[in-house]
């Protein structure tokens, strides 16, 4: 893998022009993402108002709204929407299989990097706190989500330093999080997702429950769906494991796919079962493709 | 199993395509990482194994196919002679060995007697090994022995020879020695040789080997033989009576190469010394003729030389040969008693235009001949003598039994009667009665045996039918007596017989005028002088040919001399002729020395001119040739005498092969079209 030297890599302006291009509809359709063009979905103790409720005991007396006390000698409370305080956690899987790039020069890893750099870059620009985290085998690189002045400079930092490495246990990681993210909010997990549907949609379900919102991008290359080698004969290594196999891919080939196939499927299912936006990309994508699949996906939230 | 075109084998070399392509087909694995291994691990793999067999099958098919028809294209062929023999039982082996003059040149020999051990280490150690080298002669070194050494030792003893080559007489020879062996393995002969042109001639070969013989040649000589100018023979009369030699010594000079030759210098020497010197040109594949003539000879042996500077192939540059210069001998002639003109003034004419002729004639007539005298005398000419007396007769009876040559001419003062009384011991023939033709008719001389000394210079004109013969003796020839011309009406004509020592000549016309025109034709002289060269010397060879055998005549001497070598070593041969003079069989080329008391003799010896043709052999036709029509390449084995439907069998070998070699490609293209059926699919 070749590591981005500077965070400037991950804010290209083409891409950025690109990005900023759709920023009008994804303010549109995501709430929370952008301030201003949608709702927040939790709602928080922000300074504009929304409504009144009846005072029951046990709530807040900070709420309480004085004046109208003095004016009515009733009990009402104030209720306001929140300003996109919403944490959002980028989860970057960084395992050896992520190293790995056939006709491409970006790795998926690299992908996954540029990926997330644009979703905290737009999150940012809504005033969303950002967080990071990496995990291979287990959890190496936390940044808390934050919102502050030059934050986002300590994330393009941590991003541009991840480099592959080590067996994915990737359920395992996401149970992990789930323990760690205390604080609900949208957890966008980068990775190629190697691990079995079952043992993944616990983990989901680990999250959910923690009150996330999850979302899953499968990165992948495009030969890993293909499994278009030209060679007659390919004697394959795994990243991780460092296993290899002689394979005749001609002979392979249609055995694969239809396994790739089934585990795509199977990964959607398990997405869809447990409410996860899951899109699979590829590294020839355009990022913008995967940004604005991603809006469009969230607009009905 | 032999083969006919053995260099095919080149062709094996082609099964490095197929063993290359696989190899580079089945290239290393290249190693690639690649994340989602699970999901390959889950494909079964079988594939793989039975791929890599197919490939494999694939090559071997491939390459026995290639290996079938480069076998095919060698032509392989049975032996049908040893098929019936028991090749697990010890063989019989004759090594031949050409040591010829030709293998004379540079490293040949050495070549053929590293060949002649290799071919030794091939034989099996049971197996019997014989050792004959040979020229035009052949010569046993070693009978079949089976100890390898002795046959060595024999090899190395060996030295190339002198003498021209005989391949047939080798193989005769050789074949004649593996006759003597009883076995039940195979009987080979292993021949050895530059094999030049010379050494065989297809048109006169009569000679094949036996079925169970099996002939291997092993060729020293090389595709590409030197060019050599060589003088290949001198024709030169070896005695002569006068200081000035009036006949021609007539020199041939070759050219065996492909290309033309100039200034080539022709140096004739006597005792020595330059005599003339010639410059001739010779273009490629020819020959020519240089003549020397006029020259002076001192008395008695003259050793001659001539030389061609050419600076190739020494051995054939230079020619040897002797002029002896003698002393004319006494002859006389006898005629009848005449008044007038002499009856012999003809004869005495024509006798004394050459001065070449051996004789120095005195005429007398019959009645005035001493008996005693006779024996001072070499030749008598009884010229249409008349009665002579009986002691004369006798005396010449004793004459010719002691080796005296006469010749006797009729006429028409011969007497029939008297004469056939007097000489009847040695006259060759009967006389009858006299013929006398018409006057206006005459009879011609026929059925001349021009093969004879007296009429082989008459063989090219044949003019001596136009003598007119008006009178003639019919007579009847003895039995020993051979008939060397005859008259139109079958009667002999010139009648020889050898009567003791010596020789008799009968003309049954005269050898004056009277009875034909004969003396007044130019046919005469020749005549006349062939006919007293004949009867009164014998023809002595200005040179003789390595091999062949010379008298070295004792003289007055009462033993032979010694004889020394062109080499200078002392001759140590000792057989003799009933006569008492030596026999000596020319072994190296030069002069060999005669040793007389006085003045030395010489006898000059020869190589065989056309050795120095060193053309090569058609060894596939003289295999062919020798072996009964299976021809083959050098190095390799033939059987012979086999019909021409047995050799098309022995070989249809090929036919079998390239077959199998088209089913094998056959099934190589199935195999390999269903490996590819099999990715297409998959």
């Amino acid at each position: 893998m070749q590591p981005a030297t500077t965070p400037a890599r991950f804010l290209d302006p083409e891409l950025l022009g690109r990005i900023g291009s759709l920023e009008l509809l994804a303010r549109a359709v995501v709430e929370g993402f952008m301030s201003g063009l949608h709702r927040s979905p939790y709602t928080g103790f922000s300074t504009e108002f929304t409504e009144y409720r009846q005072y029951n005991p046990g709530d807040d007396l900070r709420y309480l709204d004085w004046r109208l006390l003095g004016r009515t000698d009733r009990y009402f409370i104030k209720k306001y929407r929140a300003d996109t305080n919403t944490q959002c956690h980028l989860l970057i899987d960084t395992s050896a299989s992520m190293d790995y790039a056939h006709a491409s020069s970006v790795t998926k890893l690299q992908y996954a990097q540029f990926l997330a750099a644009s979703l905290a870059y737009l999150l940012n620009r809504q005033q969303d706190a950002v967080g990071l985290v990496a995990f291979a085998e287990k959890v190496h690189t936390h940044v808390p989500a934050r919102n502050r002045t030059g934050h986002m400079r300590t994330i393009f930092g941590n991003l541009s330093m991840l480099q592959a490495g080590g067996e994915t246990h990737l359920a395992a990681s996401l149970h992990q999080l789930a323990e760690i993210l205390t604080r609900r909010g949208i957890v966008v997990i980068i990775s190629d997702f190697y691990d079995q549907a079952d043992r993944l949609q616990e983990s989901f379900q680990h999250l959910r429950f923690k009150g996330h919102d999850l979302v899953a991008f499968q990165v992948l290359d495009q030969n890993e769906l293909d499994f278009d080698f030209k060679d007659p004969v390919l004697l394959l290594e795994d990243a991780e494991t460092q296993e290899q196999m002689p394979v005749l891919p001609d002979v392979v080939m249609s055995g694969y796919r239809e396994r790739m196939r089934k585990h795509v499927e199977d990964m959607r299912r398990c997405a869809s079962t447990n409410n996860v936006d899951f899109e699979l990309l590829t590294t020839k994508q355009p990022l913008d493709f995967a940004l604005f699949s991603f809006l469009s996906r969230r607009s009905g939230k | 199993m032999s083969f006919l075109t053995p260099l095919f084998f080149l062709g094996v070399a082609a099964l490095a395509a197929p063993i290359l392509v696989h190899l580079v087909r089945r290239t290393r694995a290249r190693r690639v990482q690649f994340p989602a291994l699970v999901f390959v691990r889950q494909v079964p793999q079988r594939t793989i194994r039975r791929r890599t067999l197919h490939n494999i099958l694939l090559m071997l098919l491939r390459c026995l196919a290639i290996l079938l028809i480069v076998i095919a294209f060698t032509r392989p062929f049975f032996s049908g002679g040893s098929a019936a023999k028991d090749n697990s039982a010890a063989g019989a082996t004759v090594i031949l060995i050409d040591n010829s003059l030709s293998m004379r040149r540079e490293g040949l020999f050495a070549e053929a007697q590293r060949r002649a051990e290799s071919a030794l280490d091939d034989a099996r150690n049971d197996e019997q090994v014989a050792l004959m080298s040979f020229d035009k002669r052949y010569t046993v070194l070693n009978r079949f022995l089976a100890e390898k050494n002795r046959v060595r030792s024999g090899i190395m003893s060996l030295t190339a020879g002198w003498d021209g080559t005989d391949y047939e007489q080798a193989l005769r020879g050789a074949e004649s020695l593996l006759s003597e062996v009883e076995t039940t393995g195979p009987k080979r002969i292993v021949m050895i040789s530059d094999f030049q042109m010379p050494g065989w001639t297809q048109a006169s070969a009569t000679f094949k080997l036996s079925n169970n013989t099996q002939l291997t040649t092993l060729d020293v000589g090389g595709n590409n033989p030197p060019p050599n100018i060589a003088i290949t023979n001198v024709e030169a009369r070896g005695v002569v009576f006068g200081q000035k030699y009036l006949d021609n010594v007539v020199v041939h000079v070759s050219n065996f190469g492909d290309t033309p030759k100039d200034h080539i210098q022709v140096d004739f020497q006597i005792n020595e010394q330059t005599v003339e010197k010639r410059d001739i040109s010779l273009n490629s594949r020819d020959s020519r003729v240089v003549e020397f003539t006029g020259f002076n000879l001192n008395e008695g042996a003259n050793r001659c030389t001539i030389d061609i500077g050419t600076g190739d192939f020494a051995p054939d540059n230079r020619f040897y040969f002797t002029l002896r210069r003698e002393t004319p001998a006494k002859a006389l002639i006898i005629e009848g008693a005449s008044r007038g003109r002499s009856d012999s003034l003809h004869l005495q004419s024509a006798l004394s235009a050459d001065e070449t002729l051996p004789f120095a004639f005195t005429l007398k007539s019959a009645g005035s001949v001493d008996p005693a005298s006779v024996s001072d005398y070499k030749l008598m000419v009884l010229n249409d003598a008349g009665p002579i007396s009986s002691a004369l007769a006798d005396t010449l009876v004793r004459f010719v039994n002691a080796g005296g040559q006469v010749i006797v001419s009729t006429g028409p003062k011969t007497q029939a009667d008297t004469l056939n009384a007097s000489l009847q011991t040695v006259l060759p023939a009967v006389l009858r009665e006299a013929v006398q033709t018409k006057a206006g008719e005459s009879v011609a001389i026929t059925e001349v045996k021009f093969d004879h000394p007296i009429f082989e210079v008459f063989q090219e004109s044949g003019r001596l039918a136009s003598a007119n013969v008006i009178g003639y003796f019919r007579s009847e020839p003895r039995a020993n007596a051979a008939v060397l011309a005859r008259f139109e009406d079958g009667s002999p004509a010139l009648v020889e017989a050898s009567t003791g020592k010596g020789r008799v000549l009968l003309f049954t016309s005269s050898l004056g005028p009277s009875w034909n025109d004969l003396p007044l034709t130019p046919l005469y002289l020749p005549f006349i002088h062939q006919m007293v060269r004949y009867a009164g010397t014998s023809e002595e060879n200005a040179w003789s040919s390595l091999g062949e055998t010379f008298t070295v005549g004792k003289q007055k001497e009462a033993a032979p001399p010694a004889v020394d070598t062109p080499s200078g070593a002392r001759l140590s041969e000792t057989r003799l002729t009933p006569d008492g003079d030596l026999l000596v069989t020319a072994r190296e080329p030069g002069f060999y020395r005669l040793r007389y008391n006085g003045a030395p003799g010489f006898a000059a010896v020869n190589i065989d001119g056309a050795e120095g043709d060193f053309t090569k052999l058609n060894l596939g036709e003289f295999i062919a040739g020798v072996t009964g029509g299976a021809g083959t390449a050098e190095g390799s084995e033939a059987n012979r005498n086999a019909s021409n439907e047995e050799v098309e069998s022995r070989q249809r070998v090929w036919w079998s092969l390239l077959l199998v070699a088209l089913l094998l490609l056959l099934a190589e293209s199935f195999l390999a079209r269903r490996t590819k059926m099999v990715k297409m699919i998959g």
